[in-house]
């Protein structure tokens, strides 16, 4: 077992893991922070997708001991209690999502694109986001949906 | 032209905040306290008698509390029908494709019960194994089952009109073979369930399935529990897509039989390497298509005889088979049709149903074929089909095919024709045809799909609306939404007939224990079918509470209207009140009046059968054209598809994003079905089980997608609803065909048309 | 283990035996970075990321040929943990790293307590997954020697997806003209060989000469020649053979246009 301190949508946890358990399974089972998900578990889905000091990852290839003193963000800490974020807004309003599970990964991965690049183009906007695999939308909702979080200012 | 006050409407899906929040729990996310981890061992041969199985090791690794084997099921089997229950939860004598389950065990966490799996010694005696169907129909082949000859699963001979006599007096007729992908659902969510078996008897399961009531019938019978002790709680769902999450699985079987033996609950989920090896499957199937044609290119007859690969166990596919003849006669006139369908057994992993099921092979080869025709006879491939086209029946009428389908509305004339209209075909001719080694082509297609599926067998359907004292109201039904929407739709359907919002409308996800029966979510069934049921129970929960408002004013029901949340007199002004008013007088009305409105849907009892091809398969049909605009790297062979333009006879969206959604996401399964998906398959083994190599669309793979709706308001859908989810899967695949053959002057006939099968091909032709 | 983007899911899947100690190598300092001098040339620390390289001004600007293949690679969660010395150690033939890196001469310096070694990446896969590197060695430096302004390169990658999706056919070629002749050329092939290699024979072809369409067409086609690509379950050696011709062909004109 390692000792490790993360910090995850700003609140320290001192935690004591499994070498080889994966910064994923901490977020779901010790943290109980279940709205990261697990679709291929190879990197491949971006379905776990979390913000690691300042970047997007697959949480899924990060193992805990990795995580140790760093700052992560999860889907939980883009609503500020009851107040949505602007990309959440827009989600709902342009029909972003079916079934829901790409979906925390796809918000993650459109903050972290619009944190850098607040007015994406077309092309920008689907590389930012290639990254994250759905199988219910087409993507045509999701581009729609940043492309409005965008206009919005959506950071 | 109706006007509607939520039906219509652009409105957030219901379970938008949930999902947008990471708040909503799919079955993966359900923990109980004393949680058992179950994994499964899984057979390393394709095709193999077992002759022992040695668990004494796995069961004294520490921390590992139950092992299980086929034995442990009694011998019991199941399947879709009474006569194909060939399907045992795990392996019993033999096993009979790659990775199939034989024994699992529970264990305190994922790694002893991995661990566990590792230490159960399974002996196996290899059997020679047969992949390929048609080799699989031959005498001698290897049997995957004893009591089938041939391995032959499902097999269907239909026969309607005179076939030869049509094709004598044909001007042209063609034979062409054509082979679909072996694709697969691609859900990102993998099978997971949480299973808790209640010593006193009972079952209470969290599972991702898309037909709960399907999997509670399993249970039961597995299990031999009344219905009324299984009790199947839906969590969300992570995408459905039909097939695997409406059957059961080894997963769901093996966790109920563990927690049983332990006394714990237990919970499994899938890798997706697993779901991706062992999972069902679309079947892949082999087409061999005959068409007649006049010389003015009125179709006169098809023969078609289809081959599907079934893999181990029959599942779902004698309505596979059903369906890939029975609609063969729609979106046009067909005075003569023959079918001759073969589900064949093999060692490859299982086929099942997915979006578009059955219809899909058949109707993209008759497609194609008919572009053929069209192309030989010099016929533009527009007015070939509205030549063809079935009209839209005069209201109060209906039209019927020979194999006695019948449909009251028809969109596919107008679907071409505005497609006919759109720039992207009118400027196909003015287009550059080459960009340097790009050549750009524009496709048309135009199909149908089945709504509201009826099936043989039991498919009842029911809903019921609570009305709360503050006006608020609970819909309560069993139809369960896996992404699509239904549950949105649902309550829009129930807030339209009522007279309130969409907001004052809650539904909650499945459980068997409160939720009336439904079938669950496939066959484009849920809005026509649960959504009548809905009206329905709306309809009786407003004419009860506006017995209370005639009472309350003196007046008779019939006068009074809701509308938009306010309960009036139509001819008297002053008599109006806010419908929680009206909730509440009746809710307290001190005759113990609790309003529960309920419907069913009554689908009709009209014959069906699969072995004659005769009667509807459906409630309505849908119908869709759709254009598609590719460029073809000549040099590569690589496809960019850079437009559909997909016009859809839904009848009436009733909730238009949603519709579109379902119409795009269709699509581009369709387009990764056309070019990209394949599994790889060697004796039985997936050479290309991750996202990585089982090439599904990604965000910088997707074309423009433009959704126009033809309104033909069906009457035998709530507020005129048809289908909107599964039409776009099977009008795409024809379309990017008939495009990348304007590109390239090449007719593919097998899929998925894969860059390297077009460089091949252009060789062939010299283009190269 | 660097980014662990290739460790990782070899170790789910039960691809390797399971290690007993990973190493982290990020809590090392000092190997994360990207410095450039005209003397010099570029040197990439081990530990630079996929990311770091797509987006660096000075590789954009005068490597711009790496700068190509990582933008190609993968996608934003892997290239922001992933390392192209990751990536070279992995040593598969579709490594999209790689062939940009042959076109640019690049060198390896592998530390061991024993001391260190420069070694040419040419010179470092012996097959697929094998390379020179023994069970004591790190690579801690990527060296690329300066380049003279007159010099182009294009990476290119074939594969049926346009992100996430791995190199059916790689080609990287760096023209270096003077006075509109090919004063010298780097052509690298991968993922069509048991490992990535330089089309030395395409290469002497043009090399001296004037970019004619026919001379093109032969340094392409020898280029075909000297690849060794076999049948899977990706495509079969035929079309990587053609492939390389027809991407050849085109890293070439795109280079000189």
């Amino acid at each position: 077992m390692k000792q490790i301190k993360i910090t995850v949508n700003g609140k320290t946890h001192e935690l004591r893991v499994k070498p080889w358990a994966t910064l994923l399974e901490v977020i779901r089972d010790d943290l109980g922070l279940t709205g990261t998900k697990e679709g291929c578990g190879l990197g491949e889905c971006g379905a776990c997708t979390v913000i690691m000091d300042g970047n997007t990852v697959n949480a899924c290839l990060v193992l805990a001991p990795e995580a140790d003193g760093k700052e992560i963000t999860t889907i939980e800490a883009l609503a500020q209690g009851d107040k949505l974020h602007p990309i959440q807004e827009a989600f709902m309003e342009h029909g972003g999502l079916q079934c829901g599970f790409c979906t925390p990964g796809i918000l993650v991965s459109t903050k972290a694109l619009l944190d850098e690049n607040p007015n994406p183009t077309d092309e920008e906007i689907r590389r930012g986001i290639a990254g994250n695999f759905c199988r219910c939308t087409g993507y045509t909702k999701i581009f729609e949906s940043i492309k409005a979080a965008a206009q919005k200012g959506g950071r | 032209m109706a006007e509607y006050s939520v039906i219509g409407k652009r409105l957030p899906r219901v379970d938008a905040p949930e999902k947008i929040t990471g708040q909503a729990k799919y079955a993966a996310d359900y923990s109980l306290p004393g949680m058992l981890w179950c994994k499964v061992v899984r057979s390393p041969y394709a095709h193999a008698r077992i002759l022992t199985i040695d668990t004494s090791r796995a069961e004294q690794l520490p921390g590992v509390e139950a092992v299980i084997t086929g034995k442990d099921f009694g011998g019991w089997t199941w399947g879709f029908m009474p006569a194909t229950r060939d399907e045992p939860p795990l392996a019993l004598d033999k096993v009979r494709y790659m990775y199939e389950a034989v024994a699992a065990v529970a264990a305190i966490d994922e790694d002893i019960a991995e661990e566990a799996t590792e230490l159960i010694k399974v002996d196996y005696e290899e059997l020679p194994g047969v992949f390929d169907p048609e080799e699989a129909m031959q005498d001698g082949a290897p049997q995957v089952h004893d009591h089938v000859k041939n391995n032959m699963s499902v097999e269907y001979h239909w026969n309607f009109g005179d076939v030869e006599k049509a094709f004598a007096e044909s001007y042209i007729v063609r034979e062409d073979r054509f082979r679909t992908a072996r694709a697969t659902h691609g859900y990102l969510e993998p099978p997971a369930a949480l299973a808790y078996y209640d010593p006193a008897g009972s079952i209470t399961i969290w599972p991702a399935k898309q037909s709960p009531y399907f999997h509670y019938r399993h249970l039961a019978a597995c299990f031999k529990l009344p219905l009324s002790k299984v009790r199947v709680i839906q969590p969300y769902i992570g995408g459905g897509f039909g097939g695997t999450k409406n059957d059961s699985l080894a997963g769901d079987f093996c966790a109920v039989m563990l927690s049983k033996k332990a006394g714990k609950p237990v919970k499994f989920v899938y890798t997706q390497e697993e779901e991706l090896t062992t999972s069902r499957r679309r079947h892949a199937m082999i087409v061999y298509n005959k068409m007649g044609v006049k010389k003015d290119g009125t179709l006169m007859a098809i023969h078609s005889r289809v081959i599907a690969d079934g893999g181990g166990y029959t599942a779902i596919g004698p309505l596979t088979m059903y369906l890939t003849g029975f609609m063969t006669t729609l979106p046009y006139k067909l005075p003569h049709f023959k079918h001759e369908a073969y589900r064949i057994f093999t060692n490859n992993p299982i086929g099942a149903a997915m979006r578009g099921h059955g219809i899909t092979h058949t109707r993209f080869a008759c497609e194609i074929q008919m572009e053929m025709i069209a192309e030989e006879l010099g016929i533009d491939p527009v007015e070939m089909r509205l030549r063809n086209a079935i009209d839209n029946p005069e209201p109060g009428t209906r039209y019927e095919t020979i194999n006695k389908v019948t449909l009251k509305t028809c969109g596919v004339k107008e679907a071409i024709k505005t497609l006919s209209e759109d720039p992207i075909w009118r400027e196909k001719d003015k287009m550059p045809k080459r960009e340097g080694t790009i050549a750009w082509g524009v496709g048309l297609s135009g199909t149908s799909y089945l709504s509201g599926a009826r099936l043989m067998g039991h498919q009842s359907c029911g809903a019921m609306v609570r009305i709360c004292e503050d006006g608020t109201v609970n819909l309560i039904t069993g139809a369960t939404d896996c992404g699509q929407g239904s549950d949105t739709v649902l309550c829009m359907i129930a807030a339209e007939e009522l007279g309130v919002a969409l907001e004052d409308i809650d539904i909650k996800r499945v459980d068997t224990a409160y939720t009336p029966v439904d079938p669950g979510s496939y066959g484009s069934r849920v809005t026509v079918l649960a959504g009548q049921a809905t009206k329905l129970a709306a309809a009786d929960a407003k004419r009860q509470l506006l017995e209370f408002a005639a009472k309350t004013w003196g007046v008779k029901a019939e006068d009074i209207e809701i509308k938009e949340g306010i309960v009036s007199v139509r001819k008297d002004s002053e008599k109006t009140m806010p419908f929680s008013r009206l909730a509440r007088i009746a809710s307290y009305s001190g005759s113990g009046a609790v309003i529960i409105g309920k419907g069913y849907s009554g689908y009709g009892l009209e014959p069906l059968d699969f072995s004659s091809g005769i009667g509807n398969g459906g409630t309505s049909y849908s119908f869709t054209a759709q254009l598609a605009k590719v460029g073809v790297d000549m040099e590569t062979g690589q496809v960019l598809v850079t437009d559909f333009v997909i016009a859809h006879d839904a009848g009436r969206p009733l909730n238009p994003v949603g519709a579109e959604g379902q119409n795009e996401g269709g699509a581009v399964q369709g387009l990764g079905q056309t070019i990209y998906e394949d599994f790889i398959m060697d004796k039985g083994k997936t050479l290309n089980p991750t996202f990585l190599d089982y090439k599904m669309p990604r965000s910088t793979d997707v074309p423009a997608i433009k959704v126009i709706d033809i309104i033909t308001d069906d009457p035998d859908g709530p507020f005129g609803a048809k289908e909107a989810s599964e039409g776009s899967i099977v009008s795409t695949p024809p379309a990017i065909v008939s495009a990348i053959h304007d590109a390239t002057g090449i007719w593919f006939k097998e899929l998925p048309i894969t860059p390297e099968k077009i460089v091949m091909a252009l060789r062939e032709k010299g283009e190269y | 283990m660097a980014g662990g983007t290739d460790l990782l899911p070899k170790m789910k899947r039960r691809e390797i035996e399971a290690p007993k100690y990973v190493i982290d190598l990020k809590g090392i300092p000092d190997l994360d970075y990207i410095e450039y001098d005209h003397k010099k040339g570029l040197r990439l620390g081990a530990l630079t990321t996929i990311h770091a390289i797509e987006t660096s001004p000075v590789i954009q600007l005068r490597f711009s040929i790496l700068a190509q293949a990582a933008y190609l690679m993968a996608a934003p969660q892997v290239r922001n943990r992933g390392t192209v010395a990751g990536n070279i150690c992995n040593a598969v033939p579709s490594a999209d790293s790689v062939p940009p890196l042959l076109a640019l001469e690049a060198k390896l310096k592998l530390m061991s307590q024993k001391g260190e070694r420069i070694l040419a990446l040419e010179d470092f896969f012996t097959g697929p997954h094998e390379t020179v590197l023994t069970g004591v060695e790190l690579l801690v430096e990527i060296q690329i020697p300066p380049l003279p302004s007159e010099s182009r390169g294009i990476y290119l990658k074939l594969s049926p997806k346009r992100s996430m999706d791995l190199a059916t056919v790689g080609v990287a070629a760096l023209v270096i003209t003077e006075d509109g002749l090919c004063k010298d050329i780097r052509i690298a092939l991968g993922a069509v060989a048991p490992t990535p290699i330089r089309a030395k024979r395409a290469e002497d072809i043009i090399r001296g000469q004037g970019f004619s369409d026919e001379l093109i067409e032969r340094t392409a086609q020898t280029a075909a020649e000297e690849s060794r690509p076999i049948d899977d379950h990706r495509a079969s050696a035929e079309y990587r053979r053609w492939m390389v011709q027809a991407l050849v062909r085109r890293a070439i004109n795109q280079a000189i246009s």
